[in-house]
């Protein structure tokens, strides 16, 4: 496994109950995984664990072999080495599209940079917005950049929170099959996050059920919606 | 056990480490006085108890109740017709009606009494071209009524930021939705706008509330009896620490009351709601009558509350300018502006650090720091001041020996220092800075942070890079709401000021202290010049920036 | 990592320092320059250090000329009286203060109480003045004398009328005298010498007497009672000298108009006298300019500085050689009260709870 997280506990502040408990998942290197609940199921929080976004208060979570967190370390965010797309998107307002790619770029030559920056737009199909700042651009454009901005460090691992959430349906297609070509191409090991079942559908070689903190189910798409057509059904009514 | 110590470590960086020693340093000097408050009660604090103490609450509760109801009427509708309608002069008023912030109450206090006394130029206008003797009693203004009239003109200006920013940034969807959902503009605002800025007022009128049970000048020249005048005469009258320090207490307690009243009111909403998408509330056109009347309204408004102290103050200049301008004068609007810059600089400084842990680390531990910060703005200036001093003599006692190793004589270092003072200023008014960058903060939320740090920044590197940059809005507002506090301030500077050193604010109480209210107004003129240029710049480069 | 972190720290510790740094500095290098244009202009003869709450202009010129004279530079602190105290005590041995000037006799004592002066032995001092105008161990002198006198309305009020503070108590003057709030320690200090001089049943007799006959709640300053007499809401009040000549000579017409229509009355001549304060100066406890403060102390006292000193405030001089000004001397000599003025301070405590249970706002 990639990405192993084992006996995972952790609770929110001001709250008793914990999210997690004693959760444990593995996700296979190069495999795209859709992590599909509700709001409130604990899948953006999970997203947040494995970035080091939150500290857990029990279990291990390691990523290429690499401990993350264990009972004795921690590994701060930046220095895991994951992208993360947020839902809104997150960019740097102050930045244009150049300087928020660059940003996270480090140890580069100047030179290095550029051509980096150059090689994830044509990526991403924004060559020409290099000099745009965010509020310049559509909820989609923004939400290529955001990618771009994700892929430029060339992580190990890139997850995707409700990255579908803030754009009309008619787009969301579109995109959706842009997003799932790109991925394809990186090759990239990704999990993404929504509460969307035509998104998981579309997008996943493997899909977790997650609900209220617990693992309902994972597998293949095909196999896990037909298990689980009545329960699907009846939460998404 | 092993997670404790690894949370620990994991939280534990060098802006921890920070936030613990400004904590600590602010949090000294009260700790020194209060000490001291449980010292058993004397002879002096049972003839408080017996003949005073009901006088004291009686008088400061009804100057609190009266000028936070006044505040909040004028403060909100204020806010509320400047950024739902437009009208002549509105986008003047929008910030010319936070322009009355740049006069102390003290300084409005001397002006009006000098404007209305029998000497003053509306009486002996009337006497002496109209031949009319009026009543002294309705030109009368030294008496509770008066003081709430100064505190209201001169202090519901944070109740009109707070409410304004509020409405013209957050509120644009559910006002717009009453409007369509047919409510007139009276029923939208009675039913929408004041339900939804309740905490957004709350904040301002806490600040009103912390303002008027701290003032000195104006109910000591009104001869009102309060609890901060009480402070002073226990402690400096008779001699009394420890009864002043009881009284402190008490204050304090009351302080904290409101301060908590406050936290459960605002419950677990913030002053946004943090949406990305923050549209601007389109104002309506004012027409005919209302245009007008609402015109005159803001007119005769800001008339009482800027203009015509200022004018008065001006012709007062004009009396005395040839005897208290000279170079001397120069160098207190130097002095002035040097430690009013220094200090608002430290507040920003520290409170960029404290604010920014407690942010980002949720525990207990930096809730508490960030609470510390308002510990200084609940204590009367004089209070801290002798705290402070408790404070730097104790370290140059200290020092001392350092001092001989290096080869000095022994001596006061630190407490004749300026330093002494300027740290004192940071106590006193870090709340302020601390209040406009946390709501920055709040504005901004923390997903551009978490976005930095997975793409490999630091905390500090964040810090610098994004952080800082997304809430220099609110840096620059911090730092001049703090200039122009420091610029004000009367109590702490007189106490803690170094030889041969005055400042504007000193300066003015040294005349009107000897009842020379029209040599005062040279520098009184100068703090109110330096303030409304502060105010001015914070509307035209702070407001108008592209979010 | 935890290495970068400690780096950060360091720095930011190192910045906030150098700013700190900054400021002592840069008001060092500001006086440490002034030291310097000091010492080339004069002598350099040290300096002396002072905490007053003095605020007239003249006073600043009248230390520069002593800086001229002798080369001792003076060093100023100007704040409330009170504060200074507390300042001073908690400076304790390591105070740079020598001196301490203030108004009223009953601050001067107090500071003395509280252990903050000493006793300084001067024959200048001795001849220049007199024995009741400063303290009994020495600790302090007065350096001008003023008095607290009745001002009445020459319309309404016939001199004849007027006696003794004491009278003012009578039912005759129910609703006319203006005085001001109990906080001041002109008023506390009148109330100490009455204490003094008849007792305390009888200093709070007075006291209540006046509380009742009380023409409008205390407020405002000296000035603002006088402005109260003319517009009609009593007829007589209670007031320090150097406020009703300042009022005679203002800068403002109108205060001039209204001092003119007013006139001075000494009070208490057949009996006690009137009441006298002082301005006054004493060295501090741990004072470590010692002789220059006494060199300025006997310069203060001098017929020369005096003059100067005390016609510019309308005050008079407590140097016995030198006269009052041509205004002080038109309102007429007068008898003071026959008091050591360290009793005001004494009796201060016990004046201060008289005003409050008789409900002196």
């Amino acid at each position: 496994m990639f990405v192993q997280i084992k006996d995972l506990t952790f609770n929110y502040k001001n709250s008793r109950k914990p999210l997690f408990e004693n959760l444990s998942l593995g996700f296979k290197q190069g495999e795209v995984t859709v992590i599909l609940g509700q709001s409130g199921s604990g899948k953006s929080t999970l997203l947040r664990l494995i970035a080091g976004l939150e500290i857990p208060a029990r279990g291990s979570i390691s990523i290429d072999r690499a401990v993350m967190n264990d009972s004795l370390r921690f590994v701060q965010p930046e220095k895991r080495g994951v992208g993360l797309v947020f839902q809104d998107y997150a960019l740097f307002p102050h930045m244009t599209v150049e300087k928020n790619i660059k940003f996270g770029l480090h140890k580069m030559s100047r030179k290095q940079k550029q051509n980096r920056m150059e090689e994830l737009l044509t990526l991403v199909g924004m060559e020409e917005f290099a000099s745009r700042y965010p509020y310049e651009l559509s909820g989609g454009q923004q939400q290529r950049v955001a990618l771009a901005r994700a892929l430029a460090p060339n992580p190990s691992l890139i997850m995707f929170d409700e990255p579908f959430s803030n754009l009309d349906s008619k787009l969301q297609e579109q995109i959706r099959d842009d997003l799932k070509d790109i991925i394809k191409l990186t090759g990239i090991t990704s999990i993404f996050v929504t509460h969307d079942e035509e998104d998981a559908r579309a997008i996943g070689d493997r899909i977790v059920l997650m609900h209220d903190g617990k693992i309902q189910e994972a597998g293949r798409p095909e196999a896990v919606f037909k298990k689980n057509r009545e329960k699907l059904s009846l939460a998404y009514v | 056990m092993l997670y404790l110590i690894r949370k620990m470590r994991s939280q534990f960086n060098s802006w921890a480490l920070l936030s613990f020693i400004f904590s600590i340093l602010i949090i000294l000097p009260a700790l020194l006085i209060m000490v001291q408050l449980f010292a058993e009660s004397n002879e002096n604090w049972e003839h408080i108890k017996e003949f005073m103490l009901k006088n004291y609450i009686i008088n400061s509760v009804t100057l609190v109740i009266f000028t936070g109801l006044f505040t909040v009427i004028i403060g909100v509708c204020a806010a509320w017709l400047v950024t739902a309608y437009t009208f002549p002069l509105q986008r003047f008023f929008k910030w010319g009606m936070i322009l009355p912030l740049a006069i102390p109450p003290y300084i409005g206090a001397y002006t009006y009494h000098g404007i209305l006394n029998y000497t003053g130029v509306i009486q002996t206008n009337l006497r002496n071209h109209f031949d009319i003797k009026v009543d002294q009693k309705f030109f009368d203004i030294m008496n509770i009524p008066g003081a709430i009239f100064i505190f209201t003109l001169f202090l519901y200006p944070y109740v009109f930021i707070i409410t304004r920013s509020f409405l013209e940034n957050q509120s644009s969807s559910l006002i717009e939705n009453a409007r369509i959902l047919g409510k007139s503009s009276f029923q939208t605002f009675i039913q929408v706008v004041l339900p939804i800025s309740r905490t957004a007022i709350v904040g301002g009128v806490s600040l009103v509330i912390l303002e008027v049970f701290n003032d000195y000048g104006v109910v000591k020249y009104f001869g009102i009896q309060t609890f901060s005048t009480a402070i002073f005469q226990a402690w400096f009258g008779m001699g009394d620490i420890q009864s002043a320090i009881k009284l402190a207490g008490t204050l304090m307690v009351i302080v904290v009351f409101i301060l908590i009243a406050e936290k459960l009111i605002r419950g677990r909403k913030r002053y946004s709601y943090s949406t990305s998408k923050v549209r601007p509330l389109q104002p309506k056109e004012l027409k005919g009558w209302k245009k007008y009347s609402v015109l005159s309204l803001f007119l005769t408004w800001f008339a009482f509350a800027f203009l015509i102290p200022s004018i008065q103050l001006l012709q007062w200049v004009y009396m005395t300018y040839d005897v208290i301008l000279n170079e001397v004068f120069l160098d207190l609007i130097w002095n002035s502006v040097f430690v009013a810059s220094i200090g608002s600089a430290l507040i920003v400084i520290t409170a960029l650090i404290i604010a920014n842990f407690s942010r980002l680390s949720k525990g207990w531990f930096s809730q508490f720091f960030s609470k510390i910060t308002v510990l200084g703005y609940s204590l009367p200036g004089a209070v801290i001041a002798i705290g402070v001093l408790t404070l730097f003599l104790a370290l140059d006692q200290k020092v001392i020996v350092l001092y001989e190793w290096i080869g000095l004589e022994p001596t006061l270092v630190l407490s004749l220092s300026i330093s002494m003072l300027i740290f004192a200023y940071v106590v006193r008014f870090l709340a302020v800075g601390y209040n406009s960058i946390e709501s920055g903060f709040e504005k901004v939320g923390t997903a551009f942070t978490d976005a930095s740090r997975t793409l490999g920044m630091s905390v500090t590197k964040t810090f610098f890079k994004v952080d800082i940059k997304m809430i220099k809005g609110a840096v620059a507002g911090g730092f001049i709401l703090v200039f122009v506090d420091i610029l004000k301030e009367l109590p702490l500077t007189l106490i803690l000021q170094p030889f041969n050193f005055y400042t504007l604010a000193t300066k003015t109480f040294q005349y009107a202290s000897d009842e020379r209210i029209h040599e005062a107004s040279v520098s009184s003129i100068v703090i109110i010049f330096i303030s409304a240029l502060s105010i001015f710049f914070l509307h035209k480069v702070l407001e108008k920036e592209p979010k | 990592m935890h290495k970068k972190n400690l780096f950060t720290t360091i720095i930011m510790v190192l910045i906030v320092a150098v700013i700190m740094a900054g400021c002592g500095k840069s008001n060092d290098g500001a006086s440490s320059g002034n030291d310097k244009a000091a010492s080339k202009e004069e002598k350099n003869s040290g300096e002396v250090n002072l905490y007053t709450s003095r605020h007239y202009d003249v006073d600043d010129q009248i230390f520069a000329d002593f800086t001229k004279e002798t080369g001792i530079k003076v060093n100023v602190i100007k704040g409330k009286e009170d504060e200074l105290i507390e300042r001073l005590s908690r400076e304790g041995k390591a105070t740079k203060g020598d001196l301490f000037f203030t108004s009223d006799a009953g601050r001067l004592h107090w500071a003395k109480e509280k252990d903050l002066l000493q006793s300084v032995e001067s024959e200048t001092l001795n001849k220049n003045i007199p024995e009741n105008l400063a303290d009994k161990d020495k600790q302090w002198y007065g350096l001008t004398k003023r008095a607290r006198v009745i001002v009445y309305s020459k319309d309404k009020v016939d001199p004849s009328e007027l006696s003794t503070y004491e009278a003012l108590t009578e039912d005759k003057w129910k609703g006319k005298v203006l005085i001001r709030s109990s906080e001041n320690i002109y008023n506390q200090s009148l109330v100490s010498s009455f204490i003094s001089l008849n007792g305390k049943e009888e200093a709070k007799n007075w006291a209540e007497g006046i509380v009742k006959n009380m023409a409008r709640d205390p407020q405002g300053g000296d000035r603002d009672q006088a402005k109260g007499i003319v517009a009609g809401e009593g007829d007589v009040a209670i007031m320090n000298s150097y406020y009703f000549g300042q009022m005679l000579n203002s800068e403002d017409p109108e205060e001039v108009k209204v001092a003119k229509q007013l006139s001075v009355f000494f009070p208490n001549q057949e009996t006690t006298g009137t009441h006298i304060n002082i301005s006054g100066i004493g060295v501090t406890k741990y004072a470590k300019n010692k002789e220059n403060a006494i060199k300025l102390m006997e310069y203060l006292s001098s017929a020369d500085v005096q003059k100067v000193f005390a016609e510019a405030n309308y005050e008079y001089p407590v140097n016995k050689e030198v006269e009052p000004s041509e205004l002080l001397k038109s309102w007429g000599e007068f008898k003071e009260q026959d008091l050591n003025l360290s009793e005001l301070g004494e009796n201060n405590a016990d004046a201060v709870k008289i005003l409050n249970e008789v409900s002196w706002k």
